[in-house]
């Protein structure tokens, strides 16, 4: 055998391939790999044995593989036990650390599920990217409801979308089914629920048939209204309801979750109208909307080209109708969370803005521990420790520290987003869509790791720079840790800013807050009720009209603890439902009808005012000599009286409701009452034209009750009042005046809130930070302080060396945080209301507060340093 | 710190990488251990613990220019650190300790 070997340095033959592209490809990386296939090359010429070959080349590869995994679990392990042990050794550290950011993580979490609900998840359509929501802007660019004409051209021409159909919002009476109710509803076109997408669960959907004029009136409902108005009855296709007193035949059941801008009760086919004159007229805008499913492949800009193009041409060929007009198209979807999409990222904003306040606290506070720990990395360091370990070791505490706080965060976050959604305001679109899901865990741990590394870095950084032998000598002097003394000042600084922003954002809203609140809206809110109901439109008399409401007002007036009542068309903050142009008999007519001036008009009846806790300004309020056939008379607000009769006084001029030529009466003026914000809080009163119900007697009205008990109390003996009256007459919107008006400003509400309790907690983070670096630097110094005592430093100045620092860093953060405040405010416009984004007032009173809460964080620990009896301190080196 | 404990298998390799000085290359210690120590050593667990010894500082190594018999690849010189030596030594202390006062007794044994 040993005659067939040549000599090994010789040979030019190779190794087996495989096992040599095996041991290239699989050899673990790093350890020049390279030479040991050398070595195995080297061997294997000499041995001449590929079975050899094959079989050094497996165990390699095997064993390397092995020893490497072994060593990076083992150490990680290590590492993880040994950031336990120093988790538990220092008990209150890891608790601040843990709570801090199961403060910041849970937060953002909260926050982070509402947008993602709201705002980020796609509608429960099919292919909702697809759905554009299409309208009409007048000349002024408000976007106003599209012409039912326009948009049958629109569907005609257009060749953009695969459908597009139109709907329009209308509330509708329910009656035959106990109570009758005023419920949701929208009339829609018969293509709507093939262009959104939607099938039925029972029954059909509309088609085409159920659009043209004359078809029979159907109707399909909600899941909601199937399940509590038809319990759940699956034999419910075929049934009739009474809606707006007219019969509708139901055909079809909506799937649960189904939406459409918003839930709705019930959707008729609009076959009921489509042959009435006023729907031919193009210049009438009567609530109908568009929706339009693009065709695959389409762009929003291709559209909507498309349709100004088509919208420009109608324009051609109806000047007198379509002059001003301009076609508004908006994804589907950013048009349902437009009310509060601005919220929300402001708040979001705000919510990534404390997890970084949390962040550079926990990063000051790990600082501060590296710090002291600078004796013991030193040690390691000197004693062989690898620098990379010794980084990896502290990265591996900060992200258990993280991870901790992470999974604490979670538990916060289910709490926090209960209290969120409970102050949304009311109507948030989607709110019931929100959870907390996958998406948001994955978030609360992905923040967590990113925390982790990111405030772990710093003290690594500073570890790793860390000079092992000086270090070990000299860790006891001052001048060690004056590195992370200055990196602590700037983390405070840092934070100071970071809560300054946050501050200014809460003063902001507070003081929006405190201005909507402080307006006269020239009504008492408390003690009243209110419920709105309207007469069954088959009742067009007057007189039983007027009677319908004399008698529910007699009966509520009868009610135990109801001391006033009224009833009126409109009612404050909710809108006034009736606007004219109107003419004073004693000025001259201007040339043209757009010089007429307009005001609501207002038609209640006695008792309205007092209920109201409204201020009569002068003569008398209406009473029982006002009937329907008494002398015509008017009451005017403020604004009005001072407008077209300055200075003068208006009791007994005349006016009249409508144009000049129009046949109305003459009214007399009777008496002023002070401006009432009908409009909304934060609206410019407009001009007020009251009148006495009985001479106007509107089909839809308000009952105000005022009440000396709690008025919600009272609620079930209101509706009852109007049942008795008539079973027909729909209950709708039974609320107390004070919940109207937190509606009105429950967008600025729930905005104080969060900000407030950010604010809150980000001061309050930012003041234990400000704490500690005093307390810490009190400690180092210690020594001097005895000295400077014992020579006979007066313990004022004292105090004064030891918070400097400290409040010299608060002060840079609180310069930095109004410059970068005063940007970042401009998001806030809004939702601000009396105060403008950069208000000098609350940044001076943020920076007062500031200053306090610095002072107060840095008093303690430098007053007891400063207590210490002199030989304590010199006996603390 | 105290010098750091060694498998048979480490000490042994220790000892052939001192013995074959300017020599010390993967395939001349992998020979040498065989004819020493008499048994077939899997290069998978040589070079783990050359991985192994290097982790612990007791082992270095530089990488030298290859030869033609190695395709011109790399080759890595090992060297014992001064903490290798120091190991050596307190685990020889440790068998000399452990030896003491046995060496009469051994000696009777038969077949050995």
């Amino acid at each position: 055998v040993t005659r067939l070997r040549r000599p090994a340095a010789t040979s030019r033959h190779g190794p087996p391939r495989g096992a040599d592209w095996l041991l290239r490809v699989l050899l673990p990386p790093g350890r020049d790999s390279d030479a040991i296939r050398g070595d195995l090359i080297e061997e294997f010429r000499r041995r001449r044995s590929a079975g050899w070959f094959y079989r050094e080349a497996f165990s390699t590869i095997v064993q390397g593989h092995r020893y490497r995994h072994m060593m990076t679990l083992d150490s990680l392990l290590q590492d993880a036990r040994y950031a336990a042990r120093a988790a538990v050794k220092a008990p209150g550290f890891t608790l601040l650390v843990v709570l801090t950011l199961a403060l910041g993580i849970g937060a953002s979490t909260a926050i982070f599920s509402i947008v993602n609900g709201v705002l980020l998840r796609p509608l429960s359509l099919r292919e909702p990217d697809r759905l554009l929501w299409i309208s009409e802007a007048n000349g002024r660019g408000d976007v106003i409801s599209a012409s039912w004409m326009n948009y049958v051209d629109w569907r005609a021409r257009a060749h953009a979308f695969d459908g597009m159909a139109a709907s329009r919002g209308s509330s509708l009476d329910l009656t035959g089914i106990g109570q009758a109710r005023r419920i949701t509803g929208r009339m829609v076109t018969g293509n709507f629920f093939q262009t959104l997408g939607a099938q039925p669960s029972l029954g059909r959907v509309f088609g085409d048939a159920d659009e043209r004029p004359g078809a029979d009136r159907v109707a399909i409902v909600s899941d909601e209204f199937w399940r509590r108005q038809l319990n759940g009855d699956r034999d419910v296709l075929g049934r009739t309801l009474t809606l707006d007193g007219k019969p509708h035949t139901i055909v079809g059941v909506l799937p649960a979750g189904f939406r459409y801008l918003r839930s709705y009760d019930v959707f008729t086919a609009l076959g009921g109208i489509t042959g009435e004159p006023w729907l031919a007229d193009r210049g009438n805008h009567q609530g109908f909307v568009a929706i339009g499913r693009l065709r695959p492949g389409v762009t929003r800009e291709a559209a909507f080209s498309e349709l100004q193009q088509i919208e420009a041409d109608l324009t051609r060929s109806h000047p007198d109708t379509n002059a001003d007009l301009s076609v508004v198209v908006e994804p589907l979807a950013a048009r349902l969370v437009k009310p509060i999409r601005d919220t929300l990222l402001v708040l979001a904003g705000a919510v990534g803005i404390l997890l970084l306040v949390a962040c550079v606290n926990v990063a000051g506070l790990l600082v501060a521990r590296g710090a002291a720990r600078q004796h013991e990395l030193a040690v390691r360091a000197a004693l062989g420790g690898r620098r990379g370990r010794l980084v990896r070791q502290l990265l591996v505490e900060s992200t258990m520290l993280a991870l901790a706080g992470g999974v604490l965060g979670i538990a916060m976050a289910t709490v926090l987003l209960r209290v969120l959604i409970a102050v949304a305001p009311p109507g948030t679109p989607r709110l019931d869509e929100v959870v907390l899901d996958g998406s948001a865990l994955v978030f609360a741990l992905a923040a967590a790791t990113a925390c982790g590394v990111l405030f772990g870095l710093l003290p690594a950084a500073q570890a790793s720079r860390a000079n092992g032998q000086r270090l070990v000598i000299r860790t006891r002097a001052a001048g060690a840790s004056a590195a992370s003394h200055r990196l602590r000042r700037v983390l405070m600084a840092v934070e100071v800013a970071l809560a300054l922003i946050l501050l200014t954002a809460a003063g902001l809203m507070m003081r929006t807050l405190m201005h909507m609140t402080s307006i006269d809206a020239g009504f008492h809110p408390d003690h009243t009720l209110v419920v709105n109901t309207s007469i069954p439109e088959a009742t067009e008399d007057r007189p039983r009209r007027i009677a319908t409401v004399n008698e529910i007002l007699a009966r509520t007036r009868a009610l135990p603890g109801v001391t006033s009542a009224g009833a009126g068309m409109s009612l404050p903050i909710d809108g006034s439902n009736w606007n004219s142009v109107f003419w004073p008999r004693d000025k001259p007519l201007p040339p043209a009808h757009d010089g007429l001036p307009s005001a609501a008009m207002l038609p209640i009846t006695d008792g309205y005012f007092d209920a109201l806790g409204a201020r009569l300004v002068k003569g008398r309020p209406f009473d029982a000599r006002d009937t329907a056939t008494s002398a015509p008379v008017a009451i005017v607000n403020e604004a009005l009286a001072a407008r077209i009769w300055p200075g003068q006084d208006p009791i007994g001029r005349q006016l009249k409701q409508g144009w000049p030529e129009s046949k109305g009466d003459w009214r007399e003026v009777v008496g002023v009452v002070a401006d009432i914000k009908f409009e909304g809080i934060t609206e410019r009163t407009t001009l007020q034209f009251y009148l006495p119900l009985a001479q106007d007697p509107p089909g839809d009205f308000w009952i105000v009750a005022h009440t000396a008990v709690v008025p919600a109390s009272i609620s079930t003996a209101l509706s009852g009042s109007i049942a008795a009256v008539n079973r027909d007459m729909p209950i709708a919107t039974l609320k107390t005046m004070d919940e109207i008006v937190g509606e009105s400003i429950a967008r600025q509400r729930m905005a104080r809130f969060v900000l407030g309790v950010f604010a809150g907690l980000a001061i309050t983070l930012a003041a234990v930070g400000l704490f500690g670096l005093v307390a810490h630097g009190v400690t180092e110094r210690r020594h001097e302080v005895g000295v400077r005592l014992a020579l006979g430093a007066p313990r004022a100045s004292v105090i004064g060396l030891l918070v400097r620092h400290a409040v010299g860093a608060a002060m840079t953060g609180a310069v930095a945080g109004v410059v970068v405040a005063m940007p970042l405010t401009r998001s806030l416009e809004g939702l601000l209301f009396g105060v403008r984004p950069v208000d000098p007032a609350t940044l001076v009173g943020v920076v007062l507060f500031l200053l306090v809460v610095t002072l107060a964080a840095c008093a303690l620990p430098a007053w007891r340093a400063s207590r210490a009896s002199i030989t304590t301190a010199l006996r603390a080196e | 710190m105290p010098p750091a404990y060694l498998g048979e298998f480490e000490q042994q390799v220790l000892l052939v990488v001192l013995r074959l000085g300017d020599e010390a290359f993967g395939p001349s210690i992998a020979a040498e251990l065989e004819r020493r120590a008499g048994r077939r050593v899997s290069r998978g667990a040589l070079y783990t613990t050359f991985d192994r010894l290097e982790d612990k500082r007791l082992l270095r190594w530089r990488t030298v220019p290859g030869t033609e018999a190695r395709d011109g690849l790399p080759r890595r010189l090992y060297a014992v650190s001064a903490a290798g030596v120091a190991a050596l030594r307190a685990a020889r202390e440790v068998v000399r300790s452990l030896w003491d006062g046995l060496d009469a007794r051994l000696k009777k044994e038969p077949g050995r």
